[in-house]
Formats: C-alpha cells, structure tokens, sequence
C-alpha cells in the first residue's frame, strides 16, 4: 500500500495528477502550509503542493534569484521554468518567509524570458505573521478574497456546504495522521520513518479522497499486525526543521538499520495531524482560525515556547532516544530556532545533532552521513 | 571572542569613543592635530565629522547623548528597549523608555574600531545565529547576548511581514535573554483602507504592550509635545529634500547619514530638530550661492543608492564619494514621505499625515508614520507593487535626477537579494545604469572595502558615467 504514496511523494507531475487532468478537471499549486487546501477541493479544483524534488540543475533559478537564497525557492522556479509545473492551471505564492514570498516576483518575471511558465492563475496570499484578533481578522479576509478569486477564475462555485464537506474530508485525513503517530509510538511499531513520510507528503499531491482512503487502509493493515511482531529495540530518532519533502533524508538516517525515524515535525510533515479544523459556523472563520492558530512555524514570530511544547509533547509520546535539527542553507528562522531547540532539548537530556544543507539531491550526503555516523555512535 | 573585547563593556566603550571624539571638537587645531596622530583609526571617523562643522559636531555629540541615555536608563528609572532602525522611537521616548537600535549600535562599531564588530558578529553565531544571518542585527546583539552591556528589558520590532531576517533576530534576542517581545507585523499593501486598519489595530496592542513593561501610561499632552516636535522635524526635512533637487546638490554625501541616523535616534525629540536646523542653515546658504555641497564644489555624478550605505571602518564610503565629485543623492533610510513632500505626489499611498487634535488622531499619526518607516514601507510586498521598491525607486531617481543607481545591503538581506535582479533589469530598463555590490554593509571580511570600491569604480568607468 505504500507504494502509492512513494510513488505520489517521488516525482513532481504524479501519476495521480496525471490522471486527475486525464478526467479534465484542474490543478493549482500552492508553496506553504497556510494555504487552506479546502478551498480548491470545494471548487473541484485539486491542490497541490509545490515541490522542488528532481532539480538538477539552477540555472534559471540562480538567474532571478540573488546568490544568498535558500536552494528550495531556487529548485521551483528552475522546475518551473523547465516547464516542468505545466500540468499546474494556477498557482498561489505566501509570504511563508522572505526567499518563499519572492518566488513571486522571480516567477513572473521569469516568465519574460521563458514564456507560458506563468499559470493563468497566479495568485499572492498575504498571510500575517501575528494570531491576534486583526491577525485573524485579516487572515479571514484573505480566505473570502482567495475563494472569490478561485471562483471567478475558474468559473466555479464554491459554497458553504461545498467548504464544510472539504474541511470534513481534510479532518478525516488529519485523524488518520494522527492514528499512524499512535501506530508509530508503538513498541511493536513497523513503520519506517521513510514510508511515514512519504504517507504524509502524498497527502499533500494526491487528490484528497484517493489520499484519505489509501490512508486509512494502509493503517487497517499495519494495525492488524499489531502484537505480532517483537519489540523495536532500534534507537528511536525525531527530525525537525525547515522545508523538507525529500524521502532521501529520512531514507539515509535510517539506512544501516540502527534507528527509526519515529517522529517529526516538518513543514511537509505530521506537525498539523489530528489539528480538526471546526464544522460548525462559518467554514472560512473556521478554515482561518485553524490554519493560524495553530501554527507551528517560525515565521510567527515569538512563539518558541508554544513550538518546544509541540516538540516536547511528541518527544514524550513517541519516545524520542535524539532529535536531528536540520535547516536549508540560508533559513534563517528555522537555523537559529534550530539553536535554542538544541539547548533546550540537550538541558532535558535529549541529546541533538544540528545539521545545514541544501535542499534538493542530496550532494553532500557524504558529509551528512558522516556526521550522522558520528552522532549515532555517541547515542549508542 | 577575544578577551580584550570581554574587558570592557561594548556600550560604555562606544559611548567613551564617541564622547571623547566629541570633546575634541571644542579644541584648537593644534590639539587636533596632536591627538590624530594617537587615534589612527578613529581619526577616519572624527575628521570627516569636525570638517562638517556644526551638523557634523552635533551629530558625534547626539550619538554620544544617545549612548549616554542607554547606560543611565536604569539609574533614571527608566526601562531599555532594544528595537529597530525602522521602528521610530516617538512612542518609546512618549513613555520613558530610552530606546536600543540595533543596526545603529552595530554601525558605530564598524565604523569606529579598526576590527570593527568582527568578535560580537562571530559570538551571536555561537549561541546560535545562522552565519548567513544579517549583520546589522547580529553585530550588537553579540555583545548583549554575550552580557557585555547594560541590560536589555523588552524587545519591539515591526519587521515581520517585511524582513525576517530582522524580526528573527529580536525574536531569538527575547527568547535567548528571556524578556518580553512585540513585534508589528505588516500587510504586503500599503494603500488600502484595511492595511490602514490593521496599522492601527497593531500599533494600540503594541502602546499597551509598551504601558505593561514600562509601568508608564501613554500621557495626551507628552505625545502631542513629541509629535508636535516631529511636525516642526518634518517641515525641515521637506525643505532639506527640495534643496537637495537642485543641480548641484548643496548637500554633502554625510548629510544623508546624519538625516536618518539622528531620525532613528531621536525622532519627536529636541535633539534631531537642532542637528537638522544645523544641516537647514548651511545647506540654505550653499543653495542660494548656487554652490555644491561637495568639498571640490563640482558634481560630476548624482548616485541614488536604492537600499542602503556602507558602514565597515570609519566613514570612508561617503568620504570616497565626495572625493571623487559624486553627489549621494540619498537612499531608502533617507526619506521620510510626509504627505507634503516634494516626491509625494508621486506615491501617494506611500505617505503620512500627522494630526495632533486628540488622543485618537495621534495614535493614527504614529501607527502611520512608523508604517511608512524605511524598509516597512517599500518592500513589504511584491518590488514592482504600485507604491514599493521599484515605484519609489524610479520616483526617486526621478525626482533627485540621480544619473545611476547603486544597491547595497547584507547577505542576510533575503528580502532584497530575492528580487534585486530582475528589479535591476527594470531600472536598467528604465535608464538608470544599476550596479549591484556584493559586500557586507556591517562586515568587511565579507569583501573588503578596497575590493568594493575597485568594483565601483569599474562600474562608473565601464558605464561611462565619470
């Protein structure tokens, strides 16, 4: 069963995209996870987030982009400008954080010199970086302006009842993450943290019923061979950090067997599982306080209490043996947060390992595995 | 960090430099002359200051107040607030709170020390700041996280929405040291009645953030005295910015610096509107003489810097500048964008009014004002947005009848370096020759200035400019 979901999380242009647009209907690519996916899955419309995976080359991105940004913004626009987002019919940028907001720009101009890159549907949602009431209040108009927006474009209604059957299917999905945490908390537990990773950024390319129903299947499966297995004595590993959706990662930390990746908390990743957004009242006052307040990124400045608690809670829950902080090259949010995540996880004992990278093929897997190496054997 | 810079307080050691430089201005030329030969460095400060005169003698003596206020705020009973360049003090002087800003504390160190703020740079990424981190936050936090200053008490910032890199490092320096943080966060649009809205909404919450901590209430007639001040500030400004149209310029490069430096500082204060009066009298006299405010009195070149200036050792940038006859025809610090300003007209969403009738009005006032603060006014959103960095930039250029366009920041400038290339392409587009300089603005080891300024004057001579 989790092939679907390697297969979904392995490659940009999917074949569920594929054959999603085989049946003519229309696909909008979003690069944050504040974008509420509801509101296309109430158009008819199948979200999908951006990924950088498969770049070999930065060309393009390097060409708009300055020299002093992170690699992922880099990776989607030279996707983007190989043509490679062509299956896309719009896309929505988010201030998500300064090299991510200005994807914007870089896009559009790229756009002069690579003509037909741009989808028709280009769209920039301005998410604030605070949860108080004008936070929210702004965060509520810009859901209402969005779906207008949507609904204009694409010529489709999106209605009150079309949004709460979305917001309803996204929950079941959330819930069901949920369980795989419980699953993976388990003494007995035989999800590797690869297929747990690939089984949440499918979530994130799949339309949403094929998603949710190979989901809840798989974890019917893994569930009914609960207690047949001995207990993992593998050391027990969490990552944390900035943007990653690559499975190459969580892949290599776990390859020679000595640990599990048994949580994290990543932007593609679990952090919003069993967060239910509310079906009664107004779905988008609802959509907007679920998607805001409940974040868990550090472009909300000033809330890195609230995200060790987060992080904490799932050390216990899942009993975390070590974490692996690891950020892009040049995020600055997630590499200081990173800082105090370590002095703080280290001074309750849980022993951490900071790493810096670039996002995309892994070019520095040799480093990284050497220090991993390293890290493993002093937990040992 | 090396243990001489662990002996002595970074704060106390600025302000005795600045202090001491100022003092010297009321000797003779003879002491002069003595004591340059026993400050080789700090030399490359103090000369180009007292060779301006007046403006140039208030402005060390202001900068030396501005200090002298941090290290007695505690024995005034006065709380210390660390904030930003963007972030105007008014509201902060309002309720006794003496002000902290970053960029500016770590400027003054690069200029004034012969290594500049290299250690308080590399300790702020011991404790856990990316290297890629900006400098200008980053240089003078080193020495507050490292305990080399008086005590930091709250954090406010409005940097949020604009540039993380900024609004991280507050973020981290309040969680780092364990003391209170509010920060402003702005729309991508400036214009729009609800972006004017939600200044307003943030501006309230962050007053009663500001009430709490400083156990002070935000006094009606305090706030009028200081806006009314800034009224009188503004109006200075303005004649200073019509002034400086004129061809030549009657403004010499530092006078940029003094503009927003002593607005940053002291905003809404006494202290400003005398250093500007300085700046208005001289630049009035050399304007109705038709004479440029460069030292050779010809102009050979007008440069707009569309970002910022450069602040490794000493004042070396601007010095380089009037060496060579090119005028400094301001950058995205110097401009203040009162409603009535000469370029205005041609962003009208991008201003501010001050209206001092009540309590109410005057919020509105300071919550706009600081929203139309550099930085958080222009490059909130996307550049080529009506009313951001590339509208501003041409009506500038424009305006100010700049013949080319320079950008320098920080590599930790995301904001900027994500867009300045195909923002370049636009003003090249446009006509402006633009070059981009890869240094550090705070941190020479970035690239050395003697390398920028070589890149420089390739630029002028392959564009033919001088």
């Amino acid at each position: 069963m989790t092939n679907i979901f390697q297969e979904a999380a392995a490659t940009v242009a999917n074949p569920s995209i594929e054959a999603w647009k085989k049946a003519g209907r229309k696909v909008v690519g979003y690069t944050c996870s504040y974008v509420p996916g509801e509101i296309f899955q109430a158009a008819g419309i199948l979200p999908v987030r951006l990924r950088g995976i498969g770049t070999t080359s930065l060309q393009i991105g390097d060409a708009f982009f300055g020299p002093y940004i992170c690699s992922f913004p880099k990776c989607l626009l030279q996707l983007a400008g190989e043509g490679r987002f062509d299956f896309l019919h719009g896309a929505v940028i988010t201030p998500g954080c300064d090299s991510m907001r200005r994807l914007d720009e870089c896009w559009r101009k790229a756009g002069d010199d690579h003509p037909g890159i741009v989808p028709d549907f280009f769209y920039y949602f301005d998410v604030p970086h605070k949860t108080e009431p004008h936070g929210l209040a702004w965060f509520e108009e810009e859901i209402r302006r969005l779906i207008d927006a949507v609904a204009t474009h694409f010529g489709t209604p999106i209605t009150t009842a079309g949004l709460r059957d979305a917001i309803a299917l996204f929950n079941r999905g959330r819930r069901l993450l949920a369980r795989m945490e419980i699953l993976r908390a388990a003494d007995d537990n035989d999800i590797s943290g690869t297929e747990a990773f690939a089984a949440t950024v499918a979530g994130t390319v799949m339309p949403r019923e094929d998603y949710t129903e190979a989901l809840a299947h798989w974890l019917d499966e893994v569930e009914a061979r609960q207690g047949e297995r001995p207990p993992d004595k593998r050391k027990r590993l969490m990552v944390l950090g900035s943007i990653s959706d690559d499975m190459d990662l969580i892949q290599m930390i776990e390859a020679d067997g000595r640990v599990v990746v048994a949580a994290e908390n990543l932007c593609f990743g679990v952090r919003f599982a069993g967060h239910d957004i509310d079906t009664d009242g107004d779905p988008v006052a609802a959509l907007a306080r679920g998607y805001l307040e409940r974040s868990i990124c550090p472009r909300m400045f000033g809330q890195y209490r609230q995200r060790l608690a987060a992080v904490l809670e799932t050390v216990a829950n899942a009993r975390i043996d070590a974490v692996v902080l690891q950020n892009i090259r040049f995020c600055d949010l997630h590499g200081s947060e990173n800082s105090l995540f370590e002095r703080d996880l280290e001074a309750r004992g849980i022993p951490c390992l900071q790493i810096e990278r670039e996002y995309g093929p892994l070019v520095e897997k040799g480093r990284i595995r050497m220090r991993l190496d390293a890290f493993l054997e002093q937990i040992e | 960090m090396r243990p001489e810079v662990r002996a002595y307080p970074f704060d106390w050691m600025l302000w005795a430099a600045l202090e001491h430089g100022s003092r010297a201005a009321d000797g003779t030329p003879g002491e002069l002359r003595h004591l340059y030969r026993y400050i080789p460095y700090f030399r490359g400060v103090l000369d180009p200051l007292l060779r301006e005169g007046e403006p140039g003698i208030l402005f060390i003596k202001l900068l030396s107040r501005y200090l002298r206020n941090i290290l007695d705020a505690h024995r005034d009973g006065k709380k210390r607030a660390a904030t930003t360049f963007c972030f105007l003090p008014g509201l902060l002087y309002a309720l006794d709170v003496v002000p902290i800003t970053l960029e500016i504390m770590s400027a003054l160190g690069g200029l004034t020390w012969k290594r500049g703020m290299y250690d308080y740079l590399d300790y702020g990424c011991e404790v856990g700041f990316t290297e890629t981190s900006c400098s200008s936050q980053r240089g003078a936090l080193g020495a507050y996280l490292a305990g080399l200053a008086e005590p930091i008490d709250f954090v406010v910032c409005d940097s949020p929405g604009v540039c993380d890199t900024n609004a991280n490092a507050f973020a981290f320096a309040a969680e780092y040291l364990g003391i209170p943080f509010y920060h402003l966060n702005y729309p991508q649009v400036i214009g729009e009645d609800r972006s004017q809205t939600y200044h307003r909404e943030d501006y309230k919450a962050l007053i009663a953030f500001v009430e709490e901590q400083s156990g002070r209430t935000l006094e009606e007639e305090r706030l009028r005295e200081i806006l009314a001040e800034a009224e009188k500030q503004d109006g200075l400004l303005a004649d200073l910015e019509d002034m400086h149209t004129l061809v030549p310029t009657p403004l010499p490069p530092i006078y940029n610096l003094f503009i927003y430096a002593g607005r940053f500082l002291f905003s809404g204060m006494p202290a400003y509107t005398e250093l500007l009066e300085a700046m208005h009298a001289r630049t009035r006299a050399r304007a109705a003489a038709g004479k440029s405010g460069l030292r050779s009195g010809r102009e050979k070149l007008r440069a707009f810097m569309c970002y910022i200036d450069h602040y490794t050792l000493n004042l070396r940038f601007w010095d380089w500048l009037d060496e060579r006859g090119i005028a400094h025809m301001g950058s995205i610090l110097s401009r203040t964008f009162r409603d009535y300003h000469g370029y205005a007209g041609a962003l009208p969403e991008a201003t501010y009014t001050l209206d001092l009738a009540d309590r109410d009005t005057m919020i509105d006032s300071l919550a706009q004002m600081n929203a139309r603060s550099p930085m958080v006014r222009s490059i909130r959103g996307p550049y080529d947005q009506p009313n951001m960095w590339l509208d501003e930039t041409l009506a500038m250029a424009r305006v100010f009848r700049a013949d080319c366009l320079i950008y320098n920041g920080t590599p930790g400038c995301r904001n900027t370096w994500g867009m300045v290339k195909p923002f370049a392409r636009e003003t090249e587009a446009s006509g402006y020759p633009t070059h981009i300089m890869n240094d550090d603005a705070f941190d020479d080891r970035v690239e050395s200035w003697e390398a920028t300024a070589e890149r420089l004057e390739e630029f002028f001579a392959v564009r033919g400019l001088l």
